[in-house]
C-alpha cells in the first residue's frame, strides 16, 4: 500500500510542475500571449471575453504568485476557459469534441501491439537465433526507427491516394447518423484501419526488443533450469517461468510509450484529417488557439501520469514483491 | 572521448554496425560536400514545376519549380546538423546529470532523480509542438535546442541505474579506498564502462532528433525559408503533391529519413549486442567456434612439424 501511495503523491507532484511548467511557458514570450492574439487575429471573440481570457490564464493584473495562484486554482477546477476559434464554446467543449477519437486510435493500437510484440518477443527469445528472431528482430527495431509522419504518409499515398481502398479523412461517413448499426460501425473501422495500422507498426517494434533482450536475460537464471530439471512443459516453463518475469519491464514500456503513442497519434491524425485531440492540437496551433493547446498539454499530461499510475498498480499485480512494500 | 578506433573496432566486429556505420558516413559526406554535388542554391527555380525525375533533375522537381536533388542535398546538412548538435546535448546532459546521480548518491541523486522523473512522465511531442508554436517559424538552431533541452530525461535515467550499478563493483570500490580524486574515478574507472550506453545515448537521440525535426517542420511549425527534410514533407504536402501524382516530392525526403532511421537502428542493436554478449545470436558465435578450429588445426599442424 506505501508504494501506491507514494506513487500517487509523486504523480500528484508531477502534475503540478506540468501545470507550472504551462504557467510559466506564455511567460517566457515575448509580450502577452492573449493581448497579442487580440490584436494580430480577427478572432470573433469579443472584447469583453479578453479579461475573462486573461484571467483564467492568470494574466490579471497583479503580483506573479497571485496570477499564479489564480492559475492553479483554474486548472484544478478544471476551468480551462475558452477557444477562440470556436468560441462560444469553452475549451473543454472542444477537447470532449476530440478525445474519445483519440482514446480509441490510441487504446486499441496499444494493446495490438502489446499483444502482437510480446507473443513475437518471447518466441523470439525462445528460439534465439533462429530463422523468426533473425529476420523479425532487427526488422522491428528498423520499424520502430521510423517515424509515424513517413508510415502514415506512406499509407495515405498507397491505400488512400493510389489504390483509392481506404477513406483518407474523417473517422466515419459524415452522411451517416451515429449510432449502433452496421453502417456506422464499419464505417468507423474502416476510417480508423489506416491510422491504427500506422500506430501499431511504430508501437510494435518496441515491445519486441523489450521483451525479447529481458528475456535472453532470464533464461540462463537457476530457476528457468530447475523448471526444466523438473519436467515442466516446454510451453510451461516459457510462459509461466520466462515470459512471466521477463514482461515485467514490458509494463513500465507500455506507460511510457503512452507519450510516444500521443505524439504518434498526433501527427496520424493530423495526415488522415482523423476528428481527435491531435488535430484539435494541429487546429489551435495553427489558428493561435492559446486556451486550446494549453488546455490540451494539460489534458495530455495527465493521460500520460494516470497511465504511468495505472502500470504501478499492474506492477504491483504482477510483483509480489511490492505488495508489502 | 568515444575514439575513431573504438568505433572502427565496433564496426569491424560487428556486420550490423558496418552497414550503419557506412550509411551514415554517406549521409556525413553528402552533408560536408553540398555545396560539390550541386550547381546552385537549393531555393532557385531551375525547371518548369513538378518534373518527372529525368536525366536533367535526377529526383524531379518541386510545384516551385525547384530541383528536389539539390534540396535533398541541403536538406540532408541541415537535418545531420540539427540532428548531430541536440544529439549531443542531449548526450552531454544526460552522462552528467545520469552520473552525478548514481555516483554522489543523496541529496544530489533526490533532487535529479526527481526531475528526470517528472521530465519523463511530460508528454514530448505535445510539448515540442507548443514550444515551436509559442516562439513562432522555428529555425533549426532553434529547433536543435528545445529538443535538446528537454529531451535528456531518458538518458539520465538510464545512465543513472548503470553508474549505480558500476559503483557497487569492486574495483570503484578500491579506488576510492586508494584515496583517488573523485573526478579521476569519474573520468577514468566510470566513463569507459558507461561509453556503450553513452554512445547508445547519442545514436538514438540524433534519431530522435531528426525524427522530431521532421515532424515539427511538416506540421508547419518550422522556418518555412530553411531547406531540410522537415520543410521538404512540408512543402510537398501543403503543394498537394501527393493528390496531384508528384510522388517524388514526397518520396525523397521520406526515403531519406528512413534510411537514416534503419542506419541508425542497426548500429543501436549493434551496440546492445556487443555490450551484452547474451543477445547475440549465434552466428557470431559459429565465426568465434571457427576461430577456435583453426587454431586448433595449427597447433596440431606445429606439433606434427615439431615431431618430424
Amino acid at each position: 500500500m506505501r508504494f501506491v501511495t507514494r506513487r500517487f503523491f509523486f504523480y500528484l507532484v508531477a502534475f503540478f510542475a506540468a501545470a507550472t511548467f504551462n504557467f510559466i511557458l506564455p511567460r517566457m514570450m515575448p509580450g502577452d500571449p492573449i493581448t497579442a492574439m487580440f490584436s494580430s487575429q480577427g478572432t470573433p471573440l469579443p472584447l469583453e471575453s479578453l479579461e475573462a481570457l486573461k484571467e483564467t490564464f492568470g494574466f490579471i493584473d497583479g503580483p506573479l504568485h497571485l496570477q499564479y495562484f489564480a492559475y492553479i486554482k483554474s486548472v484544478f477546477t478544471w476551468d480551462l476557459g475558452y477557444s477562440v476559434q470556436y468560441y462560444p464554446q469553452s475549451v473543454n467543449d472542444v477537447l470532449n469534441r476530440s478525445i474519445l477519437w483519440t482514446l480509441f486510435l490510441v487504446g486499441v493500437s496499444s494493446l495490438i501491439s502489446f499483444s502482437i510484440g510480446s507473443i513475437a518477443g518471447i518466441y523470439a527469445a525462445w528460439n534465439r537465433g533462429g530463422v523468426f528472431d533473425t529476420l523479425f528482430s532487427p526488422l522491428s527495431l528498423v520499424m520502430q526507427s521510423m517515424p509515424a509522419v513517413i508510415i502514415s504518409l506512406l499509407f495515405l499515398f498507397t491505400f488512400g491516394v493510389a489504390l483509392d481502398w481506404l477513406p483518407t479523412g474523417y473517422a466515419y461517413n459524415i452522411d451517416l447518423d451515429p449510432g449502433f448499426t452496421y453502417a456506422y460501425l464499419s464505417s468507423v473501422f474502416e476510417h480508423s484501419l489506416m491510422p491504427i495500422i500506422t500506430l501499431v507498426i511504430v508501437q510494435v517494434g518496441g515491445y519486441l526488443i523489450t521483451i525479447r533482450n529481458n528475456m535472453i536475460n532470464l533464461l540462463g537464471e537457476d530457476y528457468i533450469v530447475m523448471a526444466r530439471a523438473k519436467g515442466l512443459s516446454e510451453l510451461r516453463v516459457m510462459l509461466n517461468y520466462g515470459a512471466r518475469n521477463a514482461i515485467l519491464p514490458s509494463v513500465t514500456t507500455f506507460a511510457m510509450t503512452i507519450g510516444v503513442v500521443l505524439g504518434g497519434s498526433l501527427i496520424t491524425e493530423y495526415v488522415f484529417n482523423y476528428p481527435g485531440l491531435g488535430n484539435t492540437l494541429y487546429q489551435a496551433i495553427v489558428n493561435r488557439d492559446y486556451p486550446v493547446i494549453q488546455g490540451q498539454l494539460l489534458m495530455m499530461t495527465l493521460a500520460m501520469l494516470s497511465m504511468n499510475f495505472l502500470a504501478d498498480m499492474a506492477y504491483v499485480f504482477l510483483d509480489p514483491r511490492l505488495r508489502n512494500a | 572521448m568515444i575514439s575513431i578506433s573504438a568505433v572502427t573496432k565496433l564496426a569491424s566486429r560487428n556486420k550490423k554496425a558496418s552497414v550503419g556505420l557506412s550509411i551514415l558516413l554517406v549521409y556525413v559526406m553528402i552533408a560536408l560536400f553540398a555545396n560539390l554535388i550541386t550547381d546552385h542554391k537549393p531555393s532557385k527555380r531551375v525547371a518548369r514545376p513538378h518534373q518527372e525525375p529525368s536525366m536533367e533533375h535526377v529526383m524531379g522537381t518541386t510545384r516551385m519549380g525547384r530541383d528536389v536533388y539539390t534540396q535533398f542535398v541541403h536538406g540532408t546538412r541541415t537535418s545531420l546538423a540539427v540532428g548531430f548538435s541536440a544529439g549531443f546535448i542531449i548526450m552531454a546532459l544526460g552522462t552528467i546529470l545520469g552520473i552525478s546521480a548514481g555516483y554522489f548518491g543523496g541529496k544530489v541523486d533526490e533532487v535529479i532523480n526527481f526531475f528526470t522523473n517528472i521530465a519523463l512522465v511530460i508528454p514530448q511531442l505535445p510539448l515540442l509542438l507548443v514550444l515551436a508554436a509559442f516562439i513562432g517559424q522555428s529555425s533549426p538552431t532553434t529547433i536543435a535546442l528545445i529538443i535538446g533541452f528537454t529531451s535528456w530525461a531518458w538518458g539520465a535515467r538510464v545512465t543513472r541505474a548503470q553508474t549505480m550499478a558500476l559503483c557497487k563493483k569492486e574495483y570503484i570500490q578500491s579506488a576510492e579506498l586508494m584515496g583517488e580524486s573523485k573526478l579521476r574515478i569519474i573520468m577514468i574507472e566510470l566513463m569507459p564502462n558507461l561509453a556503450s550506453i553513452i554512445g547508445a545515448n547519442f545514436i538514438g537521440s540524433i534519431l530522435y532528433t531528426v525524427i522530431t525535426q521532421a515532424t515539427i517542420e511538416f506540421l508547419g511549425l518550422g522556418d518555412p525559408l530553411s531547406v531540410s527534410w522537415g520543410t521538404m514533407l512540408y512543402n510537398a504536402q501543403t503543394t498537394s503533391a501527393m493528390h496531384v501524382g508528384a510522388w517524388w516530392e514526397l518520396a525523397v525526403p521520406a526515403t531519406a529519413i528512413a534510411i537514416l532511421g534503419m542506419a541508425l537502428a542497426l548500429m543501436n542493436f549493434a551496440i546492445d549486442e556487443i555490450s551484452n554478449p547474451k543477445l547475440r545470436t549465434f552466428s557470431g558465435l559459429r565465426i568465434f567456434n571457427k576461430r577456435i578450429a583453426i587454431l586448433e588445426y595449427e597447433k596440431s599442424l606445429a606439433l606434427q612439424e615439431a615431431r618430424a
